[in-house]
């Protein structure tokens, strides 16, 4: 891990509100794992704190993000145009562990599928993949990983089954439950926690990636926590004990 | 090269630059990048006579020059740290100041009681920016005589040299200084964040309130370290917006013995050794030999 300079090579809006950088570093990250993220900001460029993001993908020094416009610092970044330097910390926080024995199911909601998508491809089609967002615009987003054959809601039933994402997963439980499966998901706060409802009587194992206002990133500040079910440490800082985290110790 | 190595209570420091309270984590999480052994001395994680939980989120809120934070002061408790962490420093060879707090007169006392002596101990630093309970939630550094019950109390009960570190939300912090160090305090560290809050304009409303820190506080920190380091005797910490050499230098000439770094790390994590570097740079293009000749240059004679 360390701290390095990079430049944009470049930066596409992907969908209304939605876009991908691309970064080439100036140095190696090292070993990146599926979950993991980085800091980033533009030197001077009126922005205070670094913000996070998911590593989407990290190949021959070239760092991708995928990222929703969500406020300042985002939107900033969403202006920047070809050679902007750029400065990025990472990787950090705790990757999806795999477990050979288990069939894995990833579950992403809107942009938590730039979350997962890392993961998806290390499995290379060994995972079902379900996905939700509002209506076919996002739909777009999938588009790395349309060859494994995800299945898609939209809340407009615009394309694919109309609904959420975990109503179309509930149609698929019954197939699922059975075949020693584990969820790996990362979406919207709500999502989360109807697939905690849904899989909690079936025992089926979960790891989510959690998203949280950050400061430093790396646990220095202890401003990015979650509250946990441990009893005497209930906030685990989300930057240094996650981003991922087993969604059975996770207080939703 | 000039040399930066400072004095505290006797015992030699590297560097006169160390972390604020709360802004390096337990020391061990800047591993990856650099070693606490690069501080002059590292400042712990407030402690407190129990663990403590701290705040729900959100905990902290970026402004345009600086941040609000309002992490509750969560920590493993004074115990734990001492089993958990402090080998790490004897390995390191890192000298610590070990910062703690408390809700009442009692727990002030049972935490500094707690703290024996120990050789990686340089000092404790006791943050009086923490609400008094019983006195209806004011907090413990913002009257001079509650300054001065606190800190006496404190110093009754404990032979490491304590700095007080105060709050800059106070009618005349140069009269809070006075009234820690006539009880005895041994040192000052100036300031800590300021009362504030975050604003949502989207949502409009106020996600949280909380400690300012970052850039915006450095002129008002400036200032406390001038003012105070002139008004009483023993050494100042200064704290408080410091960003890189420049800001620390001006820290020393305004009078403070030793610096901390805090909200500068998350901006840029290795603030802290290149400030430590740069003011080396600053003793020898200037034609400095030690720190010592330019700590409190700006006082009038």
């Amino acid at each position: 891990m360390d701290d390095i300079e990079g430049k944009i090579l470049s930066n596409k809006s992907i969908a209304p509100g939605y876009c991908l950088l691309r970064v080439r570093l100036s140095g190696s990250m090292g070993v990146v794992r599926p979950g993991q993220f980085i800091m980033m900001k533009i030197p001077d460029g009126g922005v205070f704190l670094r913000r996070p993001f998911s590593i989407y993908d990290y190949q021959k020094g070239v760092l991708t993000i995928m990222y929703k416009v969500v406020g300042k610092g985002t939107e900033q970044l969403s202006k920047a145009i070809k050679d902007t330097p750029v400065l990025t910390l990472g990787p950090l926080g705790k990757w999806f562990v795999l477990d050979k024995r288990r069939v894995p199911v990833v579950v992403a909601g809107g942009i938590g599928f730039a979350g997962v998508y890392a993961l998806i491809k290390k499995l290379h089609g060994k995972a079902s993949i379900f996905f939700g967002c509002s209506t076919k615009d996002e739909v777009v987003l999938l588009k790395d990983a349309m060859p494994f054959h995800p299945l898609i809601a939209t809340l407009d039933g615009s394309y694919g089954f109309r609904g959420n994402v975990i109503q179309l997963l509930k149609k698929h439980l019954n197939g699922l439950k059975d075949k020693n499966v584990e969820v790996f998901t990362c979406g919207p706060d709500n999502m989360v926690k109807s697939l905690k409802g849904l899989i909690e009587p079936h025992g089926i194992p979960c790891q989510v990636l959690l998203e949280e206002r950050m400061a430093c990133g790396m646990g220095l500040c202890f401003g990015c926590v979650k509250k946990t079910t441990d009893v005497q440490e209930p906030y685990k800082r989300v930057c240094k004990e996650g981003p991922v985290f087993d969604l059975w110790e996770i207080s939703l | 090269m000039g040399n930066i190595s400072v004095k505290l209570f006797g015992k030699g420091l590297r560097n006169p630059v160390f972390n604020a309270s709360g802004t390096l984590g337990y020391g061990v999480e800047i591993e990856p990048l650099w070693g606490v052994e690069t501080l002059g001395a590292y400042v712990t994680k407030g402690l407190s006579i129990k663990p403590h939980h701290g705040n729900p989120t959100p905990r902290v809120w970026e402004e345009r020059h600086g941040m609000i934070n309002s992490i509750g002061l969560q920590n493993v408790g004074v115990d734990r740290f001492f089993d958990e962490y402090l080998p790490f420093f004897k390995k390191k060879k890192t000298p610590i100041i070990v910062n703690f707090f408390g809700f009442t007169e009692d727990e002030y006392i049972a935490c500094a009681e707690k703290i024996k002596p120990d050789r990686s101990i340089v000092a404790l630093e006791m943050n009086l920016s923490c609400p008094n309970i019983k006195a209806g939630g004011i907090s413990f550094g913002k009257e001079p005589g509650m300054v001065f019950d606190i800190v006496k109390k404190v110093k009754a009960v404990t032979t490491i040299p304590l700095f007080a570190k105060l709050t800059p939300e106070v009618k005349n912090i140069v009269d809070i200084a006075k009234a820690a160090c006539d009880a005895g305090a041994d040192g000052l560290t100036l300031i800590n964040t300021m009362p504030a809050a975050g604003f949502d304009a989207k949502k409009r409303n106020i996600p949280l309130k909380g400690g300012l820190s970052g850039p915006v506080l450095k002129p008002i920190a400036l200032r406390a370290v001038y003012e105070c380091s002139k008004a009483v005797p023993v050494p100042v910490i200064g704290a408080g917006g410091i960003m890189d050499a420049t800001d620390a230098v001006s820290f020393f000439m305004a009078g403070a013995r030793a610096i901390q770094v805090g909200t500068a790390t998350f901006v840029d994590p290795y603030a802290i050794p290149k400030i430590i570097k740069g003011i080396a740079d600053f003793l020898d293009v200037n034609g400095y030999k030690k720190i010592d000749d330019i700590i409190g240059i700006t006082h009038e004679k």
